[in-house]
C-alpha cells in the first residue's frame, strides 16, 4: 500500500532543551527548556494539563502557526502509544495503595483523549478531533489518518505525536525513552505554503540518515514523526523509517520543492 | 472528495445480553435488561451489564495476549467467521484494515496485576503490559485471528472510540487505500472505570433510566460490536454518513445546548446527502445523567421535525463506554434489517422537558435510515447515519 500524496505546510517539535524546531535544528540545546509550557492552553486547561497534555498542545499550535491554518476548525489528530498510562497508575495507586476516593478531575483527565480535548476547547475549536494508538506503529497510523482527512473533506489536517515516559513499574523489560512531542500539517496536494509533499509507504528501505536524536528519543514510540519533521526542517528528501525498527516497517517517502 | 457508503457484509455483538445477534434481538423485543449485579465486591452500590457469555481461548501463539478484551475480541471475530471468508477471498489480505475502538484497553488486566504489585511487590509472572494493556495488543490479536494486513489502528477517544473507526474506514476506502475493514470496538469492565464515574456522582444505584423524570446516571457495561465493510458486496445495511465534532466547551459536561451533538448529526446527514426527514429512528446515545440526556433531547428536538423513536439502548446493555459506538451502530442495523425499534426501558415516566417520542413498547415499522449518536469526555460528538441498501 502506498498512500496518496499529500502537501506538508507546517511542523512542531518539542523535546528537552529543544522547544521549537528552529531551536532543535539550532542544535544548541536550552536548559531552561526541560519542561512543555502548554503556552497554548488557556489557563483553566493548562491547570489541568499534565505534560504529555501540554507538549501537544505545544507542537500543535507550532504547526498551525507556520502552516497559517485556523485553529478553531482545523482538524486535529492526536496520537500516542501509552497516552495517559501515568495517570491511570496514579489513579490505582488512590484506589488501591492509599485507599482513597479517585479524584474525579484525575478520572476525566485519563482518557486517551485527554489532550485533543483540551485543545479543542482551548482553540475554541467545533470541527473534528481524534485520538488515536497503535502502539509503535501509532505515527503510521495517525498519518493515514490525516492523509485520508485532508484528502476526504480537502482542508488542512493537524498530526501530533507524542509519548511521555512510561511508568518504570509496568514497563519493567523495555528499553526507557524520554518525552518527545512533533506535528505536522497536511493539506492536499497544491497547497501554498508547502514545505515538503509526503507519502506514506507500506515498507521500503531508509534512504535519509536520522538526524542527531540520542538514544532515549530515538526509542520513544513516537520517534517516526520527529523523524519527518527533522527531515523536512532540513530540506532533506527521501524515504524515512515511521517506527523505531521494530513495527511494522512503514515509511514516508519526503520530497521538497516543487510537486 | 466524494465518499461512497460504507457496504456493511456482516456485524458482530457482544454484550450483558449475550453473544450473538440473535440473543441481542431476544432480549430486546422481551424488553429485557442485561443489567444486574457487579461481578466483583464495589464499595457502593450500582447495576451493571456483565458479559456472561463464555469467551474463547487464544490460539496458543497468541497466549500471551490473552486477556478478557482480547478474548471477547475472539468471539466477535468468530461471529464474522463466514463473511471474514468471503472477504479473504475477494481482497488481499493488505488491502483489509482493522480499525477499532477502545476506552479501557487492557485496564482490567493492569489493575489486577498492579493490585497484586502493591501487595507482593511484584506482577504475575505471565502480566506484560506490552501484550495485555495497550492499544495495539488486541489490535495484534484480531488482525491476526482475522488474517488482515491492512492500516491497524485503536481510537480512543472515550465513550465516542468504537464510532470514528466507521469515518475512518469510510476515509481510507475514498482515498483508495483499503478495499475492506473490520470495524467497530471493545471495552471490558473494570473497578477504575467504576469507581471514576462514582467520583463524578454519575452512577445510578439501580439500572439506569435514560430520559426518565426522575433519572440518576449511568449503570456502566462491557461488550463490543465489529462489522465487516467492504467496497462492493452484498450488504445487510449501509454507512451513509459519520459526523465528526467537539463541543470545545468542557472536559466532562455537555454543552448545555447539546450544541456539538446537532452538529454532529448534521454532518452525518451532509455527508451522506439526506435532510432529517430521512431518519426514521434515533439510537440515543441516552446515558441517563440529568445533563446528557437534556442536551441530546435539545439537539435531537432541533434537527427533527417528525415525532420518530428515540431510544436509547444503554437502559439494555449499560453504557459500553468506549464500545457503545460500534454496538449501538449494531442495534441500529438491527432496527432496519427487522423492522422494529426495542421498548425504551425505565422511560415509563418522562422527564417533561424532553418532548421526543421514547417508547416504551416496541415499535413495527419501516426503518430506512437510522441515527446513532455517540458523545464523550473532551466535548467529542460522532453521529453515524446508517441506511439500508
Amino acid at each position: 500500500m502506498t498512500s496518496p500524496r499529500v502537501a506538508v505546510t507546517g511542523l512542531g517539535f518539542w523535546a528537552t532543551g529543544f522547544p521549537t524546531v528552529a531551536a532543535w535544528i539550532a542544535g544548541a540545546p536550552d536548559a531552561t527548556a526541560d519542561k512543555p509550557q502548554g503556552k497554548a492552553l488557556d489557563r483553566v486547561n493548562r491547570r489541568r494539563a499534565g505534560p504529555l497534555d501540554r507538549a501537544l498542545a505545544d507542537v500543535v499550535a507550532e504547526a498551525i502557526a507556520q502552516a497559517g491554518v485556523d485553529p478553531a476548525s482545523v482538524p486535529v489528530v492526536v496520537g500516542s502509544s501509552i497516552g495517559e498510562a501515568v495517570t491511570m497508575i496514579g489513579l490505582l495507586d488512590e484506589m488501591w495503595r492509599n485507599h482513597n476516593p479517585m479524584s474525579p478531575a484525575d478520572f476525566t483527565m485519563s482518557v486517551h483523549n485527554a489532550a485533543s480535548g483540551l485543545i479543542s476547547i482551548s482553540n475554541k475549536n467545533r470541527g473534528m478531533t481524534t485520538s488515536i494508538a497503535a502502539d509503535e506503529n501509532t505515527p503510521a497510523a495517525a498519518l493515514l489518518e490525516g492523509i485520508g482527512l485532508a484528502l476526504t473533506r480537502e482542508v488542512p489536517v493537524v498530526v501530533a505525536c507524542a509519548d511521555e515516559p512510561a511508568p518504570p513499574t509496568l514497563v519493567q523489560h523495555a528499553p526507557p525513552w524520554a518525552m518527545l512531542a512533533s506535528a505536522i500539517v497536511l493539506a492536499p496536494q497544491g497547497a501554498a505554503r508547502a514545505l515538503a509533499h509526503l507519502e506514506v509507504e507500506e515498507r521500503g528501505a531508509p534512504t535519509i540518515a536520522p538526524g542527531p536524536f540520542a538514544p532515549l528519543l530515538l526509542q520513544n514510540p513516537q520517534i517516526g514523526l520527529a523523524l519527518v519533521v527533522d527531515a523536512i526542517a532540513r530540506g532533506a528528501p527521501g524515504v524515512l523509517p515511521l517506527d523505531r525498527g521494530t513495527g511494522r516497517g512503514h515509511v514516508a517517502r519526503i520530497s521538497v520543492g516543487a510537486p | 472528495m466524494r465518499t461512497d457508503p460504507l457496504r456493511v457484509t456482516g456485524y458482530a455483538m457482544l454484550s450483558a445480553l449475550g453473544g450473538s445477534r440473535d440473543e441481542h434481538l431476544r432480549s430486546l423485543i422481551e424488553g429485557r435488561t442485561g443489567l444486574g449485579k457487579p461481578p466483583f465486591e464495589l464499595p457502593f452500590a450500582t447495576a451493571v451489564g456483565a458479559v456472561t457469555t463464555p469467551l474463547p481461548e487464544l490460539p496458543a501463539p497468541l497466549a500471551p495476549w490473552s486477556t478478557r478484551l482480547a478474548r471477547m475480541s475472539a468471539q466477535l471475530i468468530a461471529q464474522l467467521d463466514e463473511p471474514l471468508r468471503r472477504a479473504r477471498q475477494k481482497w488481499r489480505p493488505e488491502r483489509i484494515a482493522v480499525l477499532l475502538g477502545t476506552s479501557t484497553a487492557g485496564a482490567d488486566s493492569t489493575e489486577r496485576a498492579y493490585r497484586a504489585f502493591i501487595a507482593d511487590g511484584r506482577f504475575p509472572d505471565r502480566y506484560d503490559f506490552l501484550r495485555q494493556h495497550t492499544f495495539g495488543a488486541v489490535l495484534h490479536v484480531v488482525a491476526e485471528l482475522a488474517g488482515a494486513r491492512g492500516p491497524a489502528w485503536m481510537v480512543s477517544t472515550a465513550c465516542t472510540s468504537s464510532a470514528k473507526p466507521f469515518a475512518s474506514a469510510t476515509r481510507l476506502m475514498a482515498t483508495g487505500m483499503i478495499d475492506a475493514a473490520i470495524v467497530g470496538g471493545v471495552d471490558t469492565l473494570c473497578q477504575m472505570t467504576l469507581h471514576g464515574f462514582e467520583s463524578l456522582q454519575a452512577l445510578d444505584r439501580a439500572p439506569c433510566r435514560p430520559f426518565h423524570k426522575d433519572r440518576l446516571g449511568i449503570s456502566i457495561g462491557e461488550g463490543g460490536a465489529f462489522a465487516l465493510v467492504e467496497r462492493t458486496g452484498d450488504a445487510r445495511v449501509l454507512v451513509e454518513g459519520v459526523g465528526e465534532t467537539s463541543d470545545a466547551y468542557h472536559v466532562s459536561a455537555p454543552h448545555p445546548e447539546g450544541a456539538g451533538a446537532l452538529a454532529a448529526m448534521k454532518e452525518a446527514l451532509h455527508f451522506a446527502g439526506r435532510a432529517a426527514d430521512d431518519v426514521d429512528h434515533v439510537n440515543a446515545h441516552g446515558t441517563g445523567t440529568k445533563l446528557n440526556d437534556s442536551a441530546e433531547a435539545k439537539a435531537i428536538g432541533a434537527l427533527f421535525a417528525r415525532p420518530i423513536p428515540v431510544v436509547s439502548t444503554k437502559c439494555y446493555t449499560g453504557h459500553t463506554l468506549g464500545a457503545a459506538g460500534a454496538l449501538e451502530f449494531a442495534f441500529s442495523a438491527c432496527a432496519i434489517e427487522e423492522g422494529w425499534v426495542p421498548p425504551a426501558l425505565g422511560a415509563d415516566e418522562l422527564d417533561p422537558e424532553i418532548r421526543l417520542h421514547v417508547p416504551r413498547d416496541v415499535v413495527r415499522g419501516t426503518y430506512r435510515r437510522v441515527m446513532s449518536n455517540s458523545f464523550a469526555f473532551g466535548g467529542n460528538n460522532v453521529a453515524i447515519l446508517v441506511g439500508a441498501p
